[in-house]
């Protein structure tokens, strides 16, 4: 179903280098206030659809909009709405934190008074006023990160873009920025994020997007993506106590499916299995267990795991690519050369 | 010894792979050619003193040396930055290889592509060699030997710059800048003021050994330059060796002993502020400072493009106290322009005055405007800061506009500083008003034409030390090239075409404003003028289209 009061709608979005397509038909709508996790294995198309929204990149067909303003047609509005971080920090040498933003302010054509006053804010949003007169290029990667947000929030920006904002974070900085997202998203903003560390995006994403071979291959909450995607899923059998757990798990390596793997922990009188049965073949072991006699207290599906889905998701986009004859063996970059 | 020949062939195989030095060797082979072609003989009488083979030998020494200055600060500057950049330099000091072996070993690389450089040469010598009039050890061989002790001091002043700067471009424009020192400054004092017997003078004349030129032309029997005619008793070539030797020593030591992990480990500022500091020591910085440094800044006024500012600040003596340094450097060497023109006057005659002035502040706005300008495109997109100015709300005009005025504020106050030298010369013969108003265009000329060449090279590179070299090389052909036609303007050349290649350089312009020997002769001025303000303009609008398509979504 799609949001309500969608500020980013794309609609089958396809970007081509020539042959090579980096984006194809991509569509996605994302709600105010919501942090979207835009995950991929790399060249998935990830930075070509961010670079068509922050207006970098034209889009081959599709539409692109964010908060009612073309992508394509309308870019000055565009740059007002969004506040884009990529990958790369984008440093000026000999200038200060506190200078580097002003700039960018005054390139937004801030007044200087709001601008000196919204500097504080940003730095302060970002726990980065103490670091305001230390130079740009001397920051450490994850001070640059702080900076590089902070310059994306300076001219207010209703969508933020961050590109792989945790890479290179040391934990605790990781931690940090964790708190600094969670926090703007807290504020009514929207933010696309995207990262290679899916544990720390399943932290703090209620929206979850995966594309590989530049196809949407799910989206959805981190539970709907990982059941849509996981082959595999983790039920949980916990008993009342451990007696008879051994023949539990007996009976259900007889009823599974051979691949199934069946872990028994007898201290916690618990039988973990991962399995690719569907919702109706599971029932029918509950029914099949209670039958037997076996004391079951709780029978649950444990929430999927991110990484697992992403796997999936990029073992698909591999096998269609490799279906493709002209494109096989071919890269990206060769592609674009 | 072993460890040196790892970093040899690993320094001399990368060296050779890369395009650009496939691009180099082919350029000057085909360079050489062209000069025999030119100088060959056309007459069937033989000439038995060999005053041609001599002649064209004078030609393909002094090409060398060009070449060699060109060409060789380019590898050595820029082979430590890329080590510390790539972080590659950290494997070599990590491995068993000693600092010697690395450096040792990236000079002895660098020196075997100088020797493969010269020997590219070769074809167009032993031409040269056939016509007669030339000796293979005392002129061919000594030559070459010459060649390469000049080349393996720029190799250590490339590397020693290189231990000092952390961008390849200002390795590449601090290399280019010492060189210069080193090769053209030392015998400018001598040119204007010579045959002086005061200490000052002496010393200026001794000054001249550190420069390769004049014992080159020594090895050449040519007087040196601006000797009008004075001969000279000391041995040139052999104090210019003594030198050489002493510098390349001292060089290598300096640079060994920096070569280490704290190029690797530089400090970080912690950024001091005068804001934050004490009542006292913000009231004793308002005294001791015009303008504080560590002020922070109260931001940028709405009147002012944010673009310039920006260039300003993170220029490395863009900030205000170092405008005003160089306002002072320049009010000191205008100074002593007007005192050379005062003294240059009374025995070299006001024109050759006014000629050396202009010769200098070419050279001056040729070494500098690269550095100012071509990484103004090209630095922003190797740093991946363009895309950050791609998406704030800035239009291409109001940034192209932000980065040139930048750079003609700057030279503009350069120019400003050698006004008073004109103002001098005037005053001793004022008919030559007219020409000195004359001079002043085609000088503003040349200093737009230059910004508008770097800039337009930086909108076409992704790196600013490509953009840098390829700047410099488009410089000097225009300003050098075309007067190396004029140099043979005799033989081959006509008057008409090198008429025609003379309105391409605003420096041959400015010196037939000022009525120098030799510029006399030609009609320059004012198509000059519209030659160069028509290059400007089309250099203008590519540049301008180049960047409009650059702030575009791809």
């Amino acid at each position: 179903m799609p949001p309500t009061n969608p500020v980013v709608e794309i609609h089958e979005l396809s970007k081509h280098y020539g042959e090579f397509i980096a984006l194809d038909k991509l569509s996605l709508t994302l709600s105010r206030g919501s942090i979207l996790g835009f995950i991929g294995p790399n060249g998935a198309g990830k930075t070509t659809t961010i670079r068509i929204l922050v207006g970098l990149s034209r889009p081959t067909s599709g539409s692109a909009k964010i908060a009612g303003a073309d992508c394509v047609r309308d870019i000055s509005r565009v740059r007002r709405l969004v506040g884009y971080m990529p990958d790369k920090f984008g440093s000026y040498d000999n200038m200060r934190v506190r200078e580097y933003l002003d700039f960018f302010g005054a390139a937004f054509g801030i007044p200087r008074g709001v601008r000196q006053k919204r500097i504080g804010e940003v730095l302060d949003l970002t726990n980065g006023t103490w670091m305001q007169d230390r130079y740009v290029e001397s920051l450490s990667h994850g001070m640059q990160q702080r900076v590089g947000i902070a310059r994306t929030l300076l001219h207010n920006p209703e969508v933020l873009i961050l590109d792989e904002p945790a890479n290179g974070l040391d934990p605790e900085a990781r931690i940090e920025m964790r708190s600094i997202l969670l926090r703007l998203a807290a504020e009514g903003r929207t933010l696309i994020v995207t990262s290679h560390i899916l544990p720390e995006l399943s932290r703090i994403c209620d929206q979850v997007a995966i594309v590989a071979g530049g196809k949407l291959r799910a989206m959805g909450t981190l539970q709907e993506v990982t059941r849509e995607l996981s082959q595999r899923r983790t039920m949980e059998i916990q008993l009342l106590n451990s007696e008879g757990i051994q023949d539990a798990a007996g009976r259900m390596r007889q009823f599974l499916e051979p691949e199934a793997e069946i872990d028994v922990s007898v201290t916690e009188s618990i039988i973990r299995c991962r399995t690719a049965a569907r919702d109706e073949t599971l029932s029918e072991l509950l029914v099949l267990l209670v039958k037997a006699g076996d004391r079951v207290a709780q029978f649950r599906e444990v929430a999927g795991d991110l990484e697992e889905a992403f796997v999936s998701a990029a073992r698909v986009a591999e096998a269609e690519r490799s279906s493709q004859a002209p494109m096989v063996g071919r890269s990206r970059s060769e592609v674009l050369q | 010894m072993s460890g040196c020949l790892v970093i040899i062939e690993r320094e001399l195989l990368a060296l050779l792979r890369s395009a650009r030095t496939q691009l180099i060797f082919l350029a000057v082979a085909i360079a050489f050619a062209i000069i025999v072609f030119l100088k060959w003989p056309t007459s069937g009488i033989v000439d038995l003193d060999g005053r041609k083979g001599r002649e064209l030998f004078q030609w393909l020494t002094y090409a060398m040396f060009t070449a060699a200055i060109l060409i060789v600060p380019v590898f050595p500057a820029t082979s430590l930055v890329m080590e510390v950049r790539r972080r590659t330099l950290e494997l070599l000091l990590n491995s068993p290889l000693s600092r010697t072996s690395i450096f040792f070993g990236k000079v002895l690389a660098m020196l075997g592509l100088v020797v493969l450089l010269l020997f590219s040469t070769v074809p167009a010598v032993a031409c040269n060699l056939m016509m007669g009039g030339l000796s293979l050890t005392n002129d061919v061989l000594r030559m070459y030997a010459f060649l390469t002790l000049v080349c393996a001091e720029l190799i250590v002043i490339g590397l020693l710059v290189g231990t000092f700067c952390r961008s390849s471009e200002s390795a590449l424009r601090w290399s280019y800048g010492v060189t210069f020192s080193l090769v053209v400054v030392p015998w400018v004092p001598d040119a204007l003021f010579p045959g002086g017997t005061s200490p000052i003078a002496v010393a200026m004349q001794w000054l001249k050994v550190i420069s390769p030129i004049p014992a080159l032309m020594q090895m050449l029997n040519q007087s040196s330059v601006g000797g009008a005619g004075i001969i000279e008793q000391r041995d040139f070539v052999i104090l210019y060796i003594a030198f050489a030797v002493l510098f390349i020593l001292t060089g290598s030591l300096v640079c060994i002993q920096r070569l280490s992990h704290s190029l690797l480990d530089r400090s970080r500022s912690q950024g001091f502020i005068t804001d934050d500091q004490s009542q006292w020591i913000r009231a004793s910085r308002r005294v001791l400072f015009l303008v504080d440094p560590q002020r922070r800044s109260s931001g940028i006024p709405a009147f002012l493009n944010p673009v310039m500012v920006k260039e300003f600040q993170c220029r490395q003596f863009g900030r205000m106290h170092w405008l005003l340094r160089l306002v002072a450097a320049c009010a000191v060497l205008s100074l002593l322009l007007t005192l050379a023109s005062a003294r240059g006057t009374e025995s070299r005659g006001v024109e050759y005055t006014g000629a050396l002035i202009i010769v200098l502040q070419v050279g001056l706005i040729v070494l500098l405007t690269p550095g100012l300008a071509s990484a103004m495109i090209a630095g922003e997109m190797e740093g991946g800061s363009w895309n950050l100015l791609r998406v704030t709300p800035l239009s291409a005009t109001r940034i192209l506009s932000g980065k040139l005025i930048s750079v003609i504020i700057t030279l503009a106050l350069l120019l400003c500083a050698t006004l008073p030298g004109y103002a001098v010369i005037m005053l001793i013969k004022p008919t030559l008003q007219q020409q000195v108003a004359q001079v002043i265009i085609c000088l503003v000329l040349a200093a737009v034409i230059s910004m508008l060449i770097s800039a337009t090279v930086s909108s076409f590179f992704r790196t600013s030390a490509v953009a840098t070299t390829v700047s410099y090389a488009i410089l000097i052909l225009l300003f050098g090239g075309t007067m190396l036609i004029w140099m043979n303007r005799e033989a081959p050349f006509g008057y008409e075409f090198v008429q025609n290649a003379l309105r391409l350089n605003p420096m041959a312009a400015a010196l037939n404003a000022m009525q120098t020997e030799g510029f006399k002769s030609y009609d320059l001025i004012p198509s000059a003028w519209m030659i160069s303000a028509g290059i400007s303009g089309v250099l203008l609008i590519i540049l301008y289209v180049r960047l409009y398509r650059l702030t575009r979504p791809d």
